[in-house]
């Protein structure tokens, strides 16, 4: 039979808020253990929570990003369970009036089509503490690290609209490109602050109903991701091709063997409104203050880039894929330099040289400016292309001006036509055969020529004159 | 000092303010409030050896007011109900002029009135919770038992007023607890009729000659109709229970309090220091919550109707009198039983339905209508309508002082 998947995604992101959800430590988990930490987020008997409107915003700002109605009169559930990471015996979500609902992301299916997922809701939950397990001697003992206690999550749940592995993946990085926009979370799931959790079932293609899921988390990548829903399709396949039926329940990734395997069913305990926690009312001002403040989104961005300086689609998109890049992006092209050329240093020059230095766009010492006088010389043929990715490198290691660069190291384009024609004229007649190649008709002895010529001058001189010179000399 | 009212006495009672307010005034509170060095059980092993780490506000507020605080009576277990709480016989015994309990359900009122005392709880959210251990958040504060309702309106005056540690006080303009306001102004009374219903013939008597000696005074009365009262019981002792169940979270062994030894895991850790922690009738209530929360949320949830619904119809009360009189106790000995969760609910059933609206209340003591033995009378005004109750208490003492 022919079946098709069914997919929705459960997503939790770290806020970056500078302090916790409901107490004023620091949001650092990574911090020395248990310093980031206070009666409050210690639950401590006489405590009481206070919420932080710092954190609403962010929480606000990123379900706008994703599309949603935020809720006016949302508020907070305790959800009950007992763990050792949990320390008042219920974690403060929203459950019963969350914080948004109704959300989309835009994604292109591996067909080439647009697609749009739904967000079903969007709502504030707290982060746990940190379990750690060692021995000491020959006893196990479990450590708790309550600085990750009470830091903001958002959870995000999507409408059952994914079909595959591939549209999960796309899925999640237009929600993250989004998130990221409004800098309310950096989203990394390489760096455990994006977790996803996916709900997978399968039924005939052509049914609309929905079969019994099944959970698969403890994927720690994106591509992660798409293998454990592509493994877990299959198997459940099998399960039904040999008859048998699927089971409720939660499965784990394990990235090694790269299967899932089922886990011990985990309690779910209730969700009842939280007494403490005032209900949260926003007034119209407040959310129309917020959404002043939401920046151009990339769906805006590329049309703008596409409209305004004649980029390619596909190179609008790659330009407004994070916020940064896209404002690097504008800042070069600021500086008068055409932006497909921009486009074409950036994506084959700058980023990779980047990524090979772990910098990021917005810290790297190659500035925008630095970058712009770079390719303003190659523009004006002061330099040749070979000599600007040269002076690129070297941009990276001091903070001179490119032309003081240029200069220090000799880099100037050769284009004195005199001096040029003696370096032609030594090649040619060390190179009697590929002369003879040409005249016969070989057309590519002329670029073994050229390369003859420019290796001679240490990739200095002017190419396009080193042609011209050859040309007539052999014409 | 008597070890029998109180379980921690300060030896040197610091006074900050010598011509505060409550200068002169010695003031009992309970081991649940945090007194920084102070014991701090709660009346509960789940709290054994608990010290707390900072001053409540309401500690400080006291303080700063002049107030010297002498010390935690007795308490019982995590403030649900009044078994082994010795607060209004710290007042009763002159240890001290007034004891600051815990009001859940009514604790202050029936304990002021086994003791001829006034006992009042103020509206829900004008004081400040930060630093009080609490059991049932979104019906608790604090209550005051004292001689007079002048000595309840010093201590309103010094405790009451936002704080920016409680984050779940409503933005509210607090009554002007510095004068008392003329009870001309609330002169209309009404009686419930349904309260009545319920009394003990005894009580009912006596309930009865009390309203007649209030009418004397120059109050008028009448009776108005509040069918579902018979509810506030139930919506609280679900409402109540679900609350206390998630409060006791918190009791895990794992921070603070008794840890079970042995234990083989986390997991046994937690039952059997939870088993080892909690006395039978706060393990009852919290057994009941828990069911509630997890077999039967339905009905938890009707229970959250029927309050904003209760809520609804006490408000509409007020639109033709000024004040409610309720009886406070059906019975006159009834706190003495209080071993069962539903004796519990048979002390407090006329004297919780201010803790489930939020409105104050106040015990005025029978002495002021006839015998000290007489059950006295609870009033019970809107939200934030404190000042109306200590003003008519105020007068009720003024005329009684003037037929003596």
């Amino acid at each position: 039979m022919d079946y098709e998947a069914v997919i929705g995604l459960e997503i939790h992101a770290q806020l970056n808020s500078e302090t916790k959800m409901f107490c004023s430590c620091p949001n650092r988990p990574g911090d020395e253990p248990n310093r980031n930490t206070c009666p409050i987020c210690l639950w401590m008997p006489g405590a009481i929570p206070k919420f932080s409107e710092h954190v609403l915003e962010k929480a606000t700002l990123a379900a706008l990003a994703l599309n949603c109605e935020v809720q006016k009169h949302n508020a907070f559930d305790q959800k009950v369970y007992y763990y050792p990471d949990l320390p008042k015996g219920f974690q403060l979500s929203q459950f019963h009036k969350p914080l948004a609902k109704n959300g989309w992301v835009d994604i292109t299916t591996e067909d080439g089509i647009p697609k749009k997922i739904g967000i079903h809701q969007v709502h504030m939950e707290e982060d746990v503490a940190k379990l750690v397990h060692e021995t000491e001697g020959r006893i196990p003992i479990s450590l708790v690290d309550f600085n990750r206690a009470g830091t903001p999550l958002i959870e995000i749940v999507s409408e059952p609209d994914i079909r595959s592995p591939y549209e999960a993946m796309e899925y999640i990085k237009a929600l993250r490109t989004q998130i990221r926009y409004v800098g309310s979370a950096d989203c990394s799931m390489e760096q455990g602050s994006m977790r996803v959790d996916a709900n997978i079932s399968i039924r005939p293609k052509g049914s609309d109903q929905f079969n019994t899921k099944v959970e698969v988390k403890n994927m720690n990548s994106i591509h992660h991701v798409g293998d454990a829903i592509a493994y877990e399709i299959n198997r459940q396949k099998g399960r039904l091709n040999a008859g048998e039926s699927i089971v409720l329940h939660t499965r784990l990734w394990d990235p090694e063997k790269r299967i899932t395997s089922a886990m011990r069913g985990k309690f779910e305990g209730p969700c009842v409104p939280d007494p403490s926690v005032p209900q949260i009312l926003l007034s119209n001002e407040w959310l129309e203050n917020l959404m002043s403040q939401l920046p151009e989104m990339p769906s805006q961005k590329v049309e703008r880039f596409v409209r305004e300086y004649g980029l390619p689609y596909d190179e609008g998109v790659l330009m407004s894929s994070e916020r940064d890049l896209s404002e690097y992006f504008e800042a070069v092209v600021e500086e008068g330099i055409s932006p497909r050329t921009a486009v074409h240093w950036m994506t084959s020059q700058l980023m990779p040289a980047v990524r090979e230095r772990n910098q990021t766009i917005s810290n790297t010492p190659v500035t925008p400016r630095r970058l712009s006088e770079l390719l303003a010389m190659l523009d004006r043929d002061e330099i040749n292309a070979k000599s600007a990715r040269d002076v690129l490198l070297k941009l990276f290691e001091s903070d001179e001006r490119p032309d003081v660069i240029v200069k220090k190291y000799g880099f100037k384009q050769v284009s004195d036509v005199d001096e040029l024609e003696v370096l032609v004229e030594t090649i040619l007649s060390a190179n009697p055969d590929a002369v003879d190649d040409f005249k016969s008709g070989v057309a590519k002895a002329m670029g073994f020529l050229i390369g003859q010529a420019m290796q001679a001058s240490r990739g200095k001189a002017n190419p396009k004159l080193i042609r011209d010179i050859l040309t007539k000399k052999l014409g | 000092m008597n070890k029998k009212i109180f379980s921690y006495i300060d030896s040197k009672p610091s006074i900050v303010h010598e011509n505060g307010i409550l200068s002169g005034k010695s003031i009992s509170i309970q081991p649940n409030m945090s007194v920084r060095g102070w014991p701090t059980e709660a009346g509960s092993k789940a709290l054994e050896r608990f010290v707390a780490l900072e001053d409540a506000t309401v500690i400080e507020n006291l303080r700063t007011a002049g107030a010297t605080i002498k010390g935690s009576t007795h308490m019982s277990e995590l403030s649900f109900g009044l078994i082994g709480d010795t607060g209004a016989q710290a007042v009763a015994t002159g240890e001290v002029d007034i004891a600051l309990m815990t009001d859940s359900m009514g604790e202050a009122r029936i304990a002021a009135s086994s003791k001829n005392l006034f006992g009042f709880k103020p509206s829900f959210g004008i004081i400040s919770r930060y630093g009080l251990i609490g059991l049932i958040p979104s019906m608790e504060c604090y209550g005051i038992v004292a001689n007079t309702p002048m000595d309840i309106a010093n201590v309103m005056g010094a405790i009451a007023g936002i704080d920016d540690r409680d984050y779940s006080m409503p933005d509210s303009i607090l009554p002007d607890f510095g004068r008392f306001e003329d009870c001309k102004k609330w002169g209309t009374c009404g009686v419930i009729a349904e309260c009545a219903d319920v009394l003990e013939p005894s009580q009912s008597k006596a309930f009865t000659a009390a309203l007649s000696r209030l009418g004397e005074t120059g109050m008028a009365i009448r009776e108005v109709s509040l069918k579902d009262f018979d509810l506030f019981r139930a919506a609280h002792n679900v409402i109540g229970s679900v609350e206390a169940s998630s409060s006791c979270g918190k009791y895990d062994s794992v921070r603070y309090g008794h840890r079970a030894q042995s234990a083989r895991n986390w997991n046994e850790m937690y039952l059997k220091s939870r088993a080892e922690s909690f006395g039978l009738l706060v393990k009852t209530y919290l057994f009941q919550g828990a069911y509630y929360q997890f077999e039967n949320y339905e009905t938890f949830e009707n229970a959250c109707r029927i309050r904003a619904q209760l809520m609804e119809d006490m408000e509409a009360l007020y639109e033709t009198i000024d004040v409610l009189i309720v009886p406070t106790q059906k019975r006159n000995d009834s706190q003495n039983e209080t071993n069962t969760i539903d004796g519990v609910y048979d002390a407090f059933d006329l004297t919780l339905p201010a803790n489930m609206t939020g409105q104050p209340a106040i015990h005025v003591p029978g002495s002021l209508f006839g015998r000290e033995t007489d059950p006295g009378l609870q009033f019970v005004a809107p939200r934030l309508g404190d000042m109306r109750l200590l003003s008519i208490a105020d007068h009720l003492m003024t005329v009684r002082e003037g037929d003596s």
